[in-house]
Parts: C-alpha cells; structure tokens; sequence
C-alpha cells in the first residue's frame, strides 16, 4: 500500500530530470505510474472487501503521535481507484492535449507528485499525516494551476487558490489538533471510535468550525467558492483531475470520512446545509450564465458539490450513501467533459460559447460522447447522474430537523436541478448545434485523435452502465465503501433505477421539464449577454478577494509596521532604555524597595569636591558634545582623571594606572579623529524652535533620561550599601599569592583566577582594532574637512605674505621643541613599558597597561614627526603583532595540556635571573606578554587608519578638484 | 586530562587560533586564507558533532551527560567553567553548519570586498561557541562581545552607505544592550556574590527577601539586553534593516547571533528562575510569553508589509524569535523540546534563504519589487482581455534550481508540510494543546493557548502569502529579466542548508527525541548543577616555591 504513494512521488523526481522536450517519455513514465498504482489499488481490493481495513505503519515521530501509518478501508479504496483510474485516463489526454513546445516534465512532474498526495488523503491512517498529505495537495495544485506561468490568470487563480486552500488547511490543522486533543490520538481508528467523546465535548464546535474550514474551501463551497473558476487556468487535463477525482474532492472526502464522528449535531447541519444549499443553488445559477465552456462546468462542480455537502449535512445514513453514490457519479461525468471541453478549446481556439456553434458536423463522435455526460450531468435516467440526484431528492424531502433550512431543501433542489439541465443544454446546443461558426480562430476542427476521445468514451460508458445497471456495476464496491464509512449504521438502500411513481420521480420530472423551458426563455438572452450572472455580475468573489487580500495582507500590515515599528535611530534608543527602565522597576515595586543604610560617616569633603568636579564636566560634556565637541572631549577627560583618582582614593592602583593610560590614548585618539569629523555650526534659529512640538519631544527625552539616571543611581546606591553575601572575591584574596603565585591581587585574577575573561577581552580589542581599521580604508572625509585646518592654513597665509619666507616653513617649525622632546622619549617610554610590565605580577602594571604605554610611544612619534616620516623610518606591522600576540597568549593557554592540565593552567616560580636578580616567573607572564603585543597592535593600528586619513585627503582633494574642473 | 577532555574548549580555541593565524599572513593571500579558514570551519564541523556524542550517552536514564572544564585548573565557582551538554552540543553543531554555508558562499566573491573577512568571521564563531559553552555568567558577557565586535565589523564588511548607515544603528543599539548587561550582572552578583550560573541557582533561593528586588531587577536588566539581540518587540526594530542591509554571508551567519540571545534566556530562565527557584520561580515568564506573542504578530505584519525579500527575511527572523521566546515564556518541558526543534528548522532555513535572496535578485531590476505589488494593488483594473497564449514557457535550469530552493524555504517558512517547518509548529502546537502529553487531558484550553496557536498559524500564513507573492513575481512573472549566474559554490550551501531541513524532517523521530531529552535536562537542571559544582580540579603543583 505505501507504494500506492511513493511511487508517483518517485516518478515525479524522474520525471523533472527528463529533458524539456521528452513528451512520450514524459507520457510513457507517467502511464505506467498511474497504471501500476491502479493495479496495485484493484489487487488489494479481495482484502479490503473481505470487510477489514489492510494497515500498514512505519514509526516516523512517535513521541508526537505522528506515523507513517496508512489504512484502506473500502471508502479509502474506492478513491484510490478512482485517483488512479481517473489518472490513467488523464495522462493519456494529457499526452494528445499538450502541445509539443510545452515543457511537459514540469507537467508531469507535478502531476505524479499531485496525484501522489492525493492518495496520500485518502490512505491516511494519521490524521495529522492525512494534513500533511492535504496541505501538499495545495502547494502541487497550485503549481498545477500556474503552469501556465506566463497569462497574469494562471498566476492570479494559482495565487488564490493556494491562500484559500492554504487558509482552510491550517484551519483543518488546527482542527485536527482540537480532536487529537479530544481523543488522546491522531490515529484515525481511534478517532472514528470516540464519535460519542467527540460529539459531547466543550470543544466540539471549535473543532467542527475548524474542520469545515479546510474542507470547505477545498470542496470550493460558498462562500469560499471563488478560487475553483479561477483555477480553469489551469491546462484542461489539470482542471479534468482537479475537478473530477481530487482537489475539491478530498474536501468532500474528509467530511465523509469523519461523517458517522461529527454529524448529527445542530451546528453540523446549519454549517453544512446552508453552505451546501447555497453552493448547489448559486452554483447551477451561475452556470447558466458563463460563457466559457469550462467556467460553465467549473461552477457546476460547485453546484454538484454544494449537494454533496447538503447530503452529508443531513446526518442520516440513506443521505451519507447517496453522497459517496454521488460523488463517484460526479468524477465520471465531470471527467469526460472537462476533456470535451479541452478537444474543442483544442480544435477551435476558444472556449467561447458565443463564438461556437454547429460542432456537431466536424466531431460527432465527441459532440455524442459530451451530450450522454451531460445528460448524466443533468440528471436524464437511464444515466448515473439520474440515480444519486433521485436520491437526493428522497432525502431533501424527508424531514430532518425541523428548521426553515429543512423546510427550504426540497424547493431548492428541484430548482438546482432545474438550473442544471438548463446549463447542459446550454453547453449542448450551444457549442454543437446551431449554425456553423463563423468567428472561430481555428478554420477546420476536426475530430481528436482515437486515443485522446479513449478516455472520454471509457467515462461515458461507464456512465451508461452504471446509470441502466447499477447493482451489477457500481454496486458492490459502493457497498464495501459505505459499509466502511457507516459500519453498524449502514442503511438498507437500494440502487433499482424504477422505484415506482413517486415524489423524487415526480421532482425529477418537473426539474427537467423546467430547466428546458427555462432554456428556451433564456437562450436569446445568453447568446447576447457579457459573462457573467444577472445582478451578480459586479459581484465578483474574485475581485473581493484581492481587494480584501492587497487591503489586509499589504495596506494595513504596512500602515501597522510603519505605527508599530520605528526606523530612526532616537525613537529606537528611547524605546529601549524605557522598556529597560520598566522591566527594572517593575520587581523593585512589586517587592518593595528598601534602600541600604544611609550614612555619612567618613564622607570626606575633599572626596566628596572631587566627585562634584567629575559630575559637572560629565554634564558640561553632554551638554557640549553637539556643536561644541573639542570641549566636550576635555571635559570627558576631566570626568575620566576623577575616575582614576576614586581608584586611587579607593586603593586600586592598578585600576588607576590602567584607567589613566586608556583615557589618555583613547582621548589623544578621538582628538585625531574629531579632525575629520564635519563641522556643525550652530547658527540662526536652532531645531527645537522651528519644528513644532520638538522642544516637547526634548522635555521628555530629558525626563526619560533623568529619571532612567536617577535609578541607576538607587540601586547602585543599594546594592552597595548592603552586607555583601560571602563572594568569590574572598576566595581570590584568599588564594592568589598561595596558589596564584602573585601579590597584585588584580593582576592574578586577570592572568590566572579569570584569565580566560582576559583572554576573551584582548580578541574583542583585536576585533576593535580590525573593525575600524577596514571601516576607516574605505573612509573618505567629508568634503567641508578635507581643506587643511584652519591653523595650517593661517600659517601658509603667513609664509606667503613674508617674502623671506618659503611656504609652509611655519608648518615646518611648529612645535620643533616639544617634537624633539617627543622624539627622545621614545626610548624612555619603551623601558617604562617594560617596567610596568614586569612589575605586573606583584605591583600595579601589567601586560596591558604596558601595552598601552608602548603605544602611547607611537602615539607621540606619529603626532610630532607626521605620518610619513615615522612610516619611512619605522616599519610597523600592527596586524602582525595583534596575530603574534593572540597566537602567543593561546599557546600559553594551551601548554598546560602538555602536563596534562587544562587550559590557562598556571604555574608559577621564581627565578634567579643573572643581573636583575629574583624574578617571580609565572607561566602567566607569557600569557602577559601576548596581551602587551594584542594591546600594542591594536591601538597603533587604530591609530594607522586614522593617520592615513590625512594622507587620503590629498588624494580626495584632487578628486573633488578634478570634479569641479569637468563641470566648470 | 585525556586529549579528548580538552575537545570541549576546542570549539572556542580553533576559530580564534585560526583567525590570529590568519592576520600574520598579508591580505593578498586570499586563496591562502580562504582555504585555511574553510578547513577550520570544516574542523569546527566534526569536532562539534564528536560533541555531540559526549553530550548524548545517556539519553535513556534522561539526565544529561554533562562535561564540565575547569579553566586555569580552578573549582566553580571560582574559575570559570566551560559546561557541555545537550543544549550547547545542539547550538555547537548548528553553528557550524551556518558556518560552512555562509563560508563557502562568502569565497565566490564576497569575502574579497573588504580587509580581515576570514579573521572576522572566526572570531565570530569563536564569540559564538563561547557564548555557548560557558557556564559563567561575567564570561558570558566576555563572549557576547567578542562575537558582538566581529559581528559590528562583519555587517560593515563590504560598505556601501545603507549598509554603513543600518550597522552603525546595529551598533549603537548593541553597545547600548552590553551596558544593560554589564549592570545587570553587577547587580545580580552584587546580592548573590557569584557569577558562575551553577552557583547562582544554588544561590538563587536563598535570597533574602529583601535583597531579592534587586536581583530580579538585575535579572530584568539582563533579560531586556538579551531580549534586544532576540528582536523581542518593541526592542527589535533594528533587526531586518541591519540583516537585510548585511552581505548575504554574513546574514546567514546572523540567522545564528538572534538565536544567542534565545539560548540564554532559554539556559537562564530554567537554570535560574526555574520550578527549584524559591520565591522567584518563574520570573520573567509572562514577560517572555507576551512579548514573544507580540512580536510573533509584528513579525508576521512585517513579513507581510515586506516589498523587498530581504527585508521579508529580517522580518522573518522577528516571528521565529517571537515563537521561541512565547514558547520559553510557556515553559513547558514537550513545548520547550518543540521550540528547539523549530529554532533548529527556523535558523537553518533563514540563514538558507538570506543566501538565496542574492543569487535571485541578482537578476532582477530593483524596481521589480515595486511594480509586482503595485500591480497587484490595482491590476484589477486593468484590462485583462488578451488573447493569452496558451504553450508554456520552459524555465532556464539555473531558474529552476533556484526555483526549488525557493519553494523549498517558503514550504519552511510557511511552516507546510513535508519539511521540517511543519513538524516544528505541529510538535510546538500539539505540546501547548497537550501539555501534559497526548490524551493525558482532554479539558478546556486556556486563552493563552488558543492565541499562541492562532498566531503560530496565523504567522505561517503570513509567511505563505508573502513568500508566494515573492516567489510569483520573481519566477513566474514575465518580467524580461536576465538569467542570473550563479556558481555552484554559491548554489551548493543553499541547496545544504535546504537538504539538512529535509533530513531534519525524515529522521524527525532522532532528531525529536534528542530535543526531549534537551529539554527534559533543562527543566530539571539538578545534575547540570550538581556536575558543575563537583567537577574537582587535577591535583597539582599548585603551590608557590617560595622563599
């Protein structure tokens, strides 16, 4: 049984890989798939008929209840046949129909994967698996449907057809969810066990709502029946499929499948019967009035189906029968005349029934085979149609519940009914007889080849026979199937084609006579009229449907995205310190706020005038740093130097040594930068007072800012009031010279306790450097910096008004002392950093504060001498040194696995070294000498890329020159 | 130590190995560094799912496996601890495989556009594997900078104004989000005097109670600078403007820098704020689980609102993020064994589709986009009466791969079945249906439920009809548009990233049974605390030699 599915899934992958061109291949592949699964579905018949179900299972995620498991029983089987037979019967159509420029394995390709999923629907013994299997028949038929890729239609009709079946596939999801929430399983035998569990539980309604969602709009069912006429976009041996044996099918399946567990109740009947009811009514009704062939068959699949439903709707087990009877009828004939209809589009090049008439003298043979389909379309006796229509009519006269929809369903049968042989007769004499066409654009049609009418012929014999002898024929297998659906329940019925003179004969009888005259009163009208039903026609379920879906799915989604989102930058930043600032205050209220002890003993005042002077130049900072940004960066360091003094205040040395070498080079870097910064001049009015409502926008920000400051302040306050709890850092007191092998607390812990937090902080330093190295290479200043600063440009000024003087002497001669004095530092500063970092291990310094001193060296060189002249004399290799030095601290790390330690394992010792006496010699101070190089490589590269900057200028000068010249 | 012991660091030491490597050697050796950096990354690979088996063993006593490395030779919680169990193997392995994809699609010629790509791109994996692995809390934050930084230069990587204009905002923002953390964990260590998240469990339900407003305070701070790099409304905004501005590469890496912050709180929530938290069990949760709703529904407007397919991706990153953090939010053990499983199917499938974005658009006219929707909008009224040919075209097989590709992540997206997208949401809803297991209630089902479902569907449909809006118009619509050339090493990581997804899909049995037993591990973290607090160090020479 699991080969009924793989294999039109195997034959699909095949199919795609043959080439564009390979039409009888493409066919042959597809025939034998369709043929091999037909006989493997008839084979298994003996079995299924045997009365029990043949399962099979294969374990795919058990812990979530989802398997592999498929079972047919005999309804499970008669579709099979029917997806198989009907298969068959369309690739060989297919294979005349398709013209030979038509990439087929496309086709094919996902006409064997359709197919497959198809049967995956109906052999289904999981009903998540039977979702799965449905929500592939969406995504194949809406490839199906856009085969034709090019005509904006098939793409429309694809599009739509996906949304609503894929909208009522979740819909089944979530359904299919609610049972399996019900029943404890998705196993669709312990689903068809739990009917009474089902019927009386609180979700019930949820769960039927949800359901009919899916098969609702896969059965294409007012008011979701829009899609299916739109869908004839499709090429005619999809719409042949879709239409007879699957796709719109599988609705009326699932809803028949899980029939004897979720009918009966009130909800059940009024969902079903009223969307059933108005399908089967407006379906025929505008059937009459559409011009094209297959719009005209593709509403009545809508009527026929809206019967379908209203029998299943009606919870008794006669109706259940008459609507698997019906839907069988409804394949054989629905099949054969979408082929009609596609050998006339074939031959003439229209599907007009205006533009088409008198066919009958060019393919007899066709025009008798659509005329015994349409008849059983219509309901004529003798004919399959004729038997399930009468017993529909039995049914809709029976009272079921006692409702006005009940009342109404006898009427509105025969009236559908009505409509129905008024639109076959429309399409009969319409498009066969009357006079020859004249406004066709194909000049001789002729009859189709043999094996393309074969298909056709074959349905309509089997319409014949099961409409004269249906107990011979259709009867067992329909028995085995409705036996399988209703088990204990199953109905005496009886499928003679005489049941004597009775009411539905009578009804019968009335709709035909009816429908004809009604053909006759109407046949001027429509041979005039546009497409289109009367007072429907500006009505389009189409073009509601896309108004609604651009309104919903584009208008407002942008206009929420653009209420609800921000793309500024400010608005972002206020968003998130706001949110941060609730989502901490929100504890700190719901728990009460309880401030630490208060006290002002051993408050120093000059401590405390310290910190007022730190306060002041961090608020002159910000409140400079728009238009004024050198004094903002001074006042920055002033805030900074109070930050190193509370460090020494506090005893931390190493903290205020380290502090005071990064303000000072992070500062002399921004210098460098600010250079190329574009000026701002605060001149005229300023923002706040020509926008309105900006200095409102300020006030709050202000507030937000004050209020988010003030808070921070409070639970710092807070937390360093408290008694501390007993903290790691009594372990690393404890510990670090006896185990660490270092006086200098600190340093151990960065070297040893948390080296690998150090380790971790020198790549982000190295990645710093990196980043604004590449960000800055493809800087290019701002053209208002690119001139030379104002200062240089003072002193050309001069050199040029003095004849005595060569231009640019004064540039020359600025600052000669202090560079020298700068220049012979650079030894000096060298041994510092050396001290600083061999004092590291018991003494404030350090690998890092020596690496920042070492680079404060190149600071110097490149601000006195210039870029160039340090460059011609030294050669630097930052990134070299960044790589050395991270390699180095890594290798470090990783020689304790040498002794078979983990990594960052210290070991430490001293060592008498000759001339400098005791050193203490740690492992950890070659770890040290990795971060010193890192630390050296990165700020002298950040200083390169902004060094480099004053040598691009020149470069972009003359762009700009060469620019101004070209438009001068 | 075996050698095999000192593989659980090797995921953070080879990247940063390779990329210091990398930086002594000049930039003109691309061909150099690129297969240098290939063959790491493949390194990375197998050492990952080696990881993997460590971090498996024991799956039928149902507690973890835990490794636990002691750095320096330190105890917890003293030194820091790198833990590898389920979860951290699970993100390891994901990482990875991000890893070759982007990497391999970066050589055709996006890693040429800009200095330091390889070295950049290795210390991100670094940053991120630490992020993984590290059981400290200060470490942690050491690790989100590291990948924080090579991400702010990767997103630069390439300039261009709007790319320069979007990672500037990204980095502002993320500077921003590493100050929350910094105050976040000072407090938090401020009134528990610890940082490794062992201990902080331990310590957790001994809390005064007066003290305990602080931590949760602390505690909230840090979750709002992990819920920033999540995406979590309204703190995401940056989010699909700095993906979509990013090279394709580095986005599909960034697929995985989204999921970082949804690992922690995923790790932390349950660690620390679990069912043994004391009073402040489950802190935090409804916060997770309404934010998370939220941003499921802006996501999916935004997926919806989306002209470009990059922009449509940035906001798809926002609906998987929001799923995650609602399903955290819920915290229930089969729901959290779905959440993994969707965040593995989300992530590869976001990362495959940032990559496929570019070789689609590569032959498209910008101005594309902006017609199909406004054709859409109004072609209602144009006239539709053409005679319409009806022979197909046939699709140039470089389109068609692309084509199956598409489908392929909209299937994903959309969360439609056969691939792993539908087994994602349909473990994810039939746990929070269930959530005591299939059958074991068959009550009534709580509001929250029925919204977190709605919006779990209802955003898969909004990824449907915007991925066939997208997809209708970049295939199917007649526009004359170039055949783009594509080299199958841009082809190849996509097609990849697609296959694992399918694989994810048919092994979904293995697959799901390993994210139960992650998330069984996680909501009872007893032995991950008890294995990180025994782990003792190797007896040593330890001592000073003094004198």
């Amino acid at each position: 049984m699991i080969w009924m599915i793989v294999l039109p899934f195997v034959g699909s992958a095949i199919a795609a890989l043959l080439p564009t061109n390979a039409r009888n291949a493409e066919a042959w592949l597809a025939g034998v798939v369709t043929l091999v699964t037909l006989i493997l579905a008839s084979a298994s018949y003996p079995a299924v008929a045997a009365g029990d179900a043949i399962r099979s299972n294969i374990e795919w995620i058990p812990s979530l209840g989802l398997n592999l498991s498929l079972r047919m029983d005999g309804f499970a089987w008669l579709f099979a046949t029917m997806i198989s037979g009907i298969g068959f019967l369309v690739v060989l159509y297919a294979r005349y129909y398709m013209s030979p420029e038509d990439p087929v394995p496309r086709f094919f390709s996902f006409f064997l994967a359709f197919m497959g999923a198809m049967l995956g629907v109906v052999l289904s013994g999981n009903l998540i698996l039977l979702v799965v299997f449905w929500e592939l028949t969406s995504v194949f038929s809406f490839l199906l449907i856009g085969y034709w890729h090019h005509n904006a239609n098939a793409r429309d009709g694809a599009r739509m057809a996906l949304t609503i079946t894929g909208i009522g596939g979740l819909g089944l999801l979530a359904g299919v969810l609610l049972i399996g929430h019900i029943v404890g399983s998705y196993d669709l035998d312990r689903v068809l066990a739990s009917g009474d569990l089902i019927r009386s539980h609180d979700l019930y309604v949820p769960a039927i709502v949800l359901i009919l969602l899916g098969t609702l709009t896969k059965s294409a069912q007012f008011p979701f029946h829009f899609w299916l006429p739109n869908a004839m976009a499709a090429p005619t041996p999809v719409s042949a499929y879709l239409h007879s044996a699957t796709m719109v099918k599988a609705g009326v399946f699932l809803m028949a499948r899980l029939w004897p567990v979720l009918s009966g109740s009130t909800e059940w009947f009024w969902i079903l019967g009223f969307c059933g009811m108005m399908s089967l009514a407006l379906g025929a009704y505008f059937a009459i009035f559409q011009q094209d062939i297959k719009g005209l068959l593709a509403y009545s699949t809508i009527s026929h189906l809206g019967l379908i439903t209203l029998l299943l709707s009606l919870g008794s087990p006669l109706g259940a029968v008459a609507a698997i009877f019906h839907m069988v009828n409804h394949a054989t004939f629905k099949a054969s005349l979408f082929m009609a209809a596609g050998i006339i589009d074939h031959e003439c090049g229209t599907r007009d029934i205006r533009r088409l008439s008198g066919l009958f003298r060019f393919m007899p043979i066709t025009a008798t085979l659509a005329m015994v389909a349409s008849a059983a379309m219509a309901g004529v006796p003798l004919l399959n149609g004729f038997l399930s229509k009468e017993m529909f009519f039995a049914e809709a006269i029976e009272t079921h519940a006692i409702s006005v929809l009940d009342t109404a369903a006898p009427y509105v049968a025969v009236l559908a009914s009505a409509f129905a042989v008024t639109y076959s007769i429309r399409f009969i004499h319409g498009v066969f007889f009357g006079p020859l066409p004249t406004d066709v654009p194909s000049v001789a049609p002729h009859e189709p080849p043999f094996l393309m009418r074969f298909p056709i012929l074959l349905l309509v014999v089997a319409c014949l026979l099961v409409g004269t002898i249906p107990a011979l024929t259709i009867g067992p297998f329909l028995h085995t199937a409705v036996t399988s659906v209703l088990g204990a329940r199953t109905p005496e019925y009886s499928l003679a084609i005489w049941h004597g003179f009775n009411l539905p004969l009578l009804m019968s009888i009335v709709a035909l006579i009816a429908g004809v005259i009604l053909y006759l009163l109407l046949k001027d009208y429509l041979s005039r009229c546009e497409e289109g039903p009367p007072f429907f026609r500006r009505l389009k379920g189409q073009r509601i449907f896309e108004r609604f879906m651009v309104t919903v799915s584009w208008r407002w989604a942008r206009f929420v995205d653009y209420r609800l989102g921000a793309r500024r930058l400010q608005p972002q930043l206020r968003l998130l310190v706001t949110v941060a600032f609730v989502a901490a205050l929100w504890p700190l209220y719901s728990r009460g706020f309880t401030p630490g002890r208060f006290t002002l003993t051993g408050a120093d005042p000059v401590f405390a005038g310290v910190w007022v002077l730190g306060i002041v130049c961090a608020l002159g900072a910000a409140y400079q740093a728009k238009f004024h940004r050198l004094a903002a960066l001074i006042l920055l360091s002033g805030a900074g130097l109070v930050t190193c003094i509370t460090f020494v205040w506090l005893s931390a040395p190493d903290l205020a040594v380290t502090q005071l070498l990064v303000e000072i080079v992070t500062t002399v870097l921004i210098l460098l930068g600010l250079r190329w910064l574009p000026k701002r001049v605060q001149d005229g009015p300023t923002i706040a007072s020509a926008v309105p409502g900006a200095r409102l926008r300020r006030f709050r920000d202000l507030a937000i800012a004050v209020s988010v400051g003030v808070g921070v302040t409070l639970i710092a306050y807070a937390v360093m009031t408290r008694t501390p709890p007993p903290t790691i850092a009594d372990y690393f007191l404890e510990k670090a010279y006896s185990e660490g092998g270092g006086r200098n607390v600190v340093n151990v812990i960065l070297v040893d306790f948390r080296a690998f937090d150090t380790f971790g902080e020198i790549t982000v330093l190295a990645i710093v450097a990196l980043t604004v190295f590449a960000l800055l290479r493809r800087f290019r200043p701002a053209p208002d910096s690119v001139d030379s600063p104002e200062q240089q440009r003072i002193q050309t000024a001069f050199d040029e008004a003095q004849p005595d003087r060569e231009t640019g002497e004064t540039i020359i001669d600025y600052l000669m002392i202090p560079a020298v004095i700068m220049q012979w530092l650079f030894p000096v500063i060298i041994m510092f950093a050396a001290y600083l970092f061999f004092r590291g291990h018991d003494l404030p310094g350090g690998g890092f504060a020596a690496g920042i001193a070492m680079a404060a060296a190149f600071i110097l060189q490149y601000m006195a001498a210039g870029t160039r002249w340090v460059e011609d004399r030294l050669r630097v290799l930052p990134v070299r040194w960044i790589g050395l030095g991270l390699l180095l601290a890594a290798f470090t790390g990783a020689g304790s696995w040498l002794f078979g330690y983990p990594f960052l394992t210290s070991h430490s010792r001293y060592v008498d070294l000759p001339l400098i006496g005791d050193m203490p010699l740690a492992s950890a101070i070659f770890f040290d000498l990795g971060v010193f190089s890192l630390v050296v490589g990165a700020t002298v590269l950040m200083l390169i890329a902004l060094a480099h900057q004053s040598i691009r200028r020149h470069r972009v000068a003359r762009t700009i020159a060469a620019a101004d010249e070209e438009t001068a | 130590m075996s050698w095999a012991n000192h593989l659980v660091i090797a995921p953070i030491l080879l990247p940063l190995a390779t990329g210091a490597f990398l930086l002594v050697f000049d930039e003109r050796r691309r061909a150099f560094k690129a297969l240098v950096s290939l063959f790491a990354t493949l390194a990375l690979l197998v050492v990952a799912t080696t990881l993997v088996t460590f971090a498996d063993t024991a799956p039928e006593t149902g507690t973890a496996a835990n490794t636990v490395y002691l750095l320096g030779n330190w105890v917890a919680p003293f030194g820091i601890v790198l833990v590898l169990d389920r979860l951290s193997a699970l993100m390891l392995v994901l990482t990875s495989v991000l890893a070759i994809a982007a990497l391999t699609f970066s050589l055709a010629r996006w890693h040429k556009s800009g200095p330091h790509f390889h070295t950049l791109f290795q210390f991100l994996l670094m940053g991120l594997n630490g992020a993984f692995l590290t059981g400290d809390l200060f470490n942690l934050f050491v690790f989100f900078e590291v990948f924080l930084a090579a991400s702010y230069g990767l997103i630069l990587h390439g300039s261009g104004s709007l790319r320069v204009k979007a990672g500037l905002h990204y980095v502002v923002i993320n500077l921003a989000g590493a100050s929350l953390f910094l105050i976040g964990v000072s407090l938090i260590y401020g009134v528990t005097g610890t940082l490794n998240m062992a201990d902080l469990a331990i310590r957790i339900p001994m809390v005064s109670a007066d003290d305990r407003m602080l931590l949760e305070a602390g505690a909230a701070i840090l979750g709002i600078a992990f819920l920033i790099k999540a995406g979590m409304w309204p703190l995401g905004f940056w989010l699909p403007t700095a993906y979509s501005a990013a090279a394709a590469p580095v986005a599909a890496i960034f697929a995985m820098l989204s999921k970082v912050g949804i690992y922690i709180l995923l790790r932390l929530s349950l660690l620390l704020f679990g069912a043994d938290a004391g009073a402040s069990a489950g802190f935090g949760e409804p916060w997770l689980l309404y934010g998370g709703m939220v941003t499921i529904a802006f996501g999916a407007i935004g997926v919806l609102a989306s002209q470009a397919m990059g922009r449509l991706a940035g906001s798809y990153v926002l609906v998987s993020s929001g799923t995650l953090l609602a399903a955290i939010g819920m915290s229930n053990v089969s729901l959290t064994a779905g959440a993994l499983f969707y965040m593995v199917s989300s992530t590869l499938t976001i990362a495959a589709f940032f990559l496929l974005i570019e070789l689609v658009e590569r032959a498209q006219d910008p101005a594309a986009d902006v017609l199909a929707v406004t054709m859409e909008a109004y072609g209602d009224d144009m006239d539709e009466e053409e005679e319409e040919d009806e022979i197909g075209v046939a699709i140039p097989a470089t389109l068609v791969i692309l084509g199956i590709c598409f489908t392929g992540a909209a299937l994903l997206f959309a969360g439609l079945p056969p691939l792993s997208g539908f087994i994602a949401k349909f473990a994810m809803l039939t746990a929070v249906f269930n959530p005591e297991g299939l059958g074991a209630s068959s009550g009534g089902i709580s509001l929250t439920t029925w919204v977190f479902g709605a919006l779990l569907i209802l955003s898969g449909l909004a990824a449907m009809i915007a991925m066939t809006r997208a997809g209708i118009r970049t295939f199917w619509a007649p526009i004359e548009g170039t055949v783009p050339r594509v080299l199958v090493m841009e082809f190849a990581p996509v097609a990849f990233l697609l296959i694992l997804c399918v694989g994810l899909s048919v092994q979904g049995g293995k697959v799901m049974a390993y994210m139960d037993a992650t998330a069984r591990s996680l909501h009872d973290p007893s032995s991950y605390i008890s294995d990180v607090m025994s782990a003792s160090s190797l007896p040593g020479p330890k001592s000073v030699e003094a004198k």
